[in-house]
């Protein structure tokens, strides 16, 4: 079940360059919560300037505390981060299905997170963690000051920049394919930039492993009112006069898909 | 207490606050939300003849104090909607008014004979001639009036349920359609639907609206409302209902004091469906300070500086 709360922000603190962590004490999501890859949709503070929610994946849940990890992009954001412990922060959620088979055994899950996607990636790593799940982490940004984790590869975690000045030089995708080398089943789940959930989604399926992707979406409402957040289906488009077969939509039938059943661009 | 029902063609509505067309879905995604049986009345999302997938995204994108969409008339079609959806009204405790799309006048009089030939508690039909993201979606009657006589006329012969005919800004002269849409039988107007828009990212120098112009929305558009609101209403003798940028009771207000009977409630849903019920507590406020004993009485009561 959805509902909207009055949540109370615990902290706010900037954990990386432009990069900002909140916890908000949300006791009514909190306990309609389900897994990592649910999200929430946050209500602007600036009253009707900016009049649609921002969908947020959420970093992690702790009894009634939600985290959620937030990039300054606009306004919006920028407005987000000045907010201090006791202010009130309106949040509609959890929104959204989880990941899944992250906790069969006989699969060695491996975590791809990029930019404001790494959120979702925290929670399912730290979820694993929480269950004794060996995972491998790699996560991409495009500088060093973006990084708010150490470069670890003895203890699963790799991170990437693209100007090169912390971990591996280059995409998430080079590190992917030597992590993978050394795993006898490994499964996939990724949340980034499109750019990115592209290029995990074509070596999953030029490689027969399965994977699962968080996408984001232009989001009016995120309660199947708007019809806003579609994402294509892959070989739907020659269907006439359907309803959601060539269309999928991201707030009831994401954000989470098996990466077979999404196509970008 | 004032009293708040208001009348439009023979129907009385408990409250001036009905929930717009493409805001709400079909009335029953959200009742863990929103008390649905609260509201005057709901008006469903667009139903066409056939179904609908609705246009490639990116369909939504915000703008200053609005938002502009382009989804296309995603809907399940009217042969799904009567059976899997009309029956689901039996117990909702809300009117409600069935939205209507088509490309030519067979295909809103099909729509309509259909709905017709089974039992709901469906009241009446808006007819959307206002829908600005689809080349064949009614807009082509919504900008010509004799088109829209015609049509209303023709629905008009096939219900004695309410027609209600959705007025697009998107015209030279609205009060000609409005005024069209009165001599075809119609038993009221919604005015408006979206106002034409377009955005731009200028880093990426794309549209962000898929089919580059849409539908805009949201508190942008209430002057734009209140103006076609008030024009239309003194043109015509038939109910007007509001729609364009209501938030609060201070805006139902606004539009019942330009013309409206009663008013609709659409973007502000997305942030919150119960929107609606707290405009109908700020206007039943409103009305108790300012000792006005009906809505009624406060229609189209605007003074203006010319009449």
């Amino acid at each position: 079940m959805k509902v909207i709360e009055n949540t109370v922000v615990k902290s706010n603190t900037e954990i990386a360059s432009g990069i900002w962590e909140l916890v908000a004490d949300s006791p009514k999501i909190c306990s309609e919560y389900r897994g990592p890859g649910q999200f929430v949709s946050i209500l602007p503070i600036d009253g009707w300037q900016h009049p649609l929610r921002r969908p947020m994946s959420i970093a992690a849940v702790k009894k009634s505390s939600l985290t959620i990890i937030y990039k300054i992009f606009g306004d919006v954001t920028s407005e987000f981060s000045k907010l201090q412990k006791g202010d009130n922060l309106n949040m509609l959620g959890p929104i959204g299905n989880t990941f899944s088979g992250w906790d069969d055994s006989g699969y060695d899950p491996v975590l791809v997170g990029g930019g404001v996607g790494l959120a979702p990636i925290l929670n399912l790593k730290n979820t694993c963690a929480d269950n004794g799940i060996a995972v491998a982490v790699i996560i991409g940004a495009r500088r060093g000051s973006e990084h708010f984790m150490d470069h670890d590869p003895d203890n699963g975690l790799w991170l990437t920049t693209d100007d090169g000045s912390l971990g591996a030089a280059g995409t998430v995708m080079p590190t992917l394919e030597d992590v993978i080398a050394s795993l006898p089943n490994p499964r996939l789940f990724a949340c980034g930039p499109e750019p990115m959930l592209e290029a995990v989604r074509d070596f999953s399926i030029a490689k027969g492993i399965p994977a699962e992707l968080s996408v984001e979406s232009y989001m009016a409402c995120g309660i199947e009112l708007c019809q806003g957040c579609v994402i294509a289906k892959p070989n739907g488009q020659d269907k006439k006069n359907s309803y959601h077969e060539r269309y999928s939509l991201v707030c009831a039938d994401g954000p989470i898909y098996e990466a077979k059943d999404i196509s970008f661009g | 207490m004032a009293d708040i029902t208001v009348t439009i063609g023979k129907h009385t509505f408990q409250n001036p606050v009905f929930a717009a067309s493409g805001t709400f879905g079909y009335g029953l995604e959200n009742p863990d939300l929103v008390d649905i049986s609260a509201f005057g009345a709901i008006v469903t999302k667009s139903i066409t003849r056939q179904p609908r997938e609705g246009n490639p995204p990116p369909r939504i994108v915000e703008t200053p104090s609005g938002m502009i969409n382009s989804i296309g008339l995603s809907n399940i079609g009217v042969d799904k909607y009567v059976s899997d959806m009309a029956p689901k009204y039996a117990d909702i405790g809300c009117p409600v008014i069935m939205n209507i799309a088509g490309s030519s006048e067979d295909e809103y009089c099909e729509i309509v004979e259909i709905t017709e030939s089974v039992n709901s508690n469906i009241i009446g039909y808006e007819v959307n001639i206002s829908c600005p993201n689809v080349k064949h979606g009614g807009i082509e009657f919504g900008v010509n009036a004799e088109l829209t006589e015609s049509l209303t006329s023709k629905i008009r012969k096939r219900t004695g349920k309410l027609v209600i005919m959705k007025l697009s800004p998107n015209v030279t002269d609205i009060r000609s359609i409005a005024m069209a849409a009165e001599a075809g039988g119609a038993d009221a107007l919604s005015a408006i639907n979206t106002v034409y828009g377009m955005s731009i990212n200028p880093h990426t120098k794309k549209s962000e609206i898929y089919t580059t112009y849409g539908g805009l929305s949201g508190p942008a558009i209430k002057p734009v409302g209140l103006a076609c609101v008030h024009k239309v209403s003194l043109a015509v003798d038939v109910p007007v209902i509001g729609i364009g940028g209501i938030t609060s009771g201070k805006d139902a207000v606004e539009y019942i004091l330009a013309g409206a009977s009663a008013i609709q409630v659409g973007t502000a849903n997305y942030r919150d469906p119960a929107t609606g019920i707290s405009i109908l507590d700020d206007l039943k406020r409103y009305l108790a300070e300012q000792n006005i004993a009906t809505v009624a009485e406060m229609i189209g009561m605007v003074e203006t500086y010319e009449s």
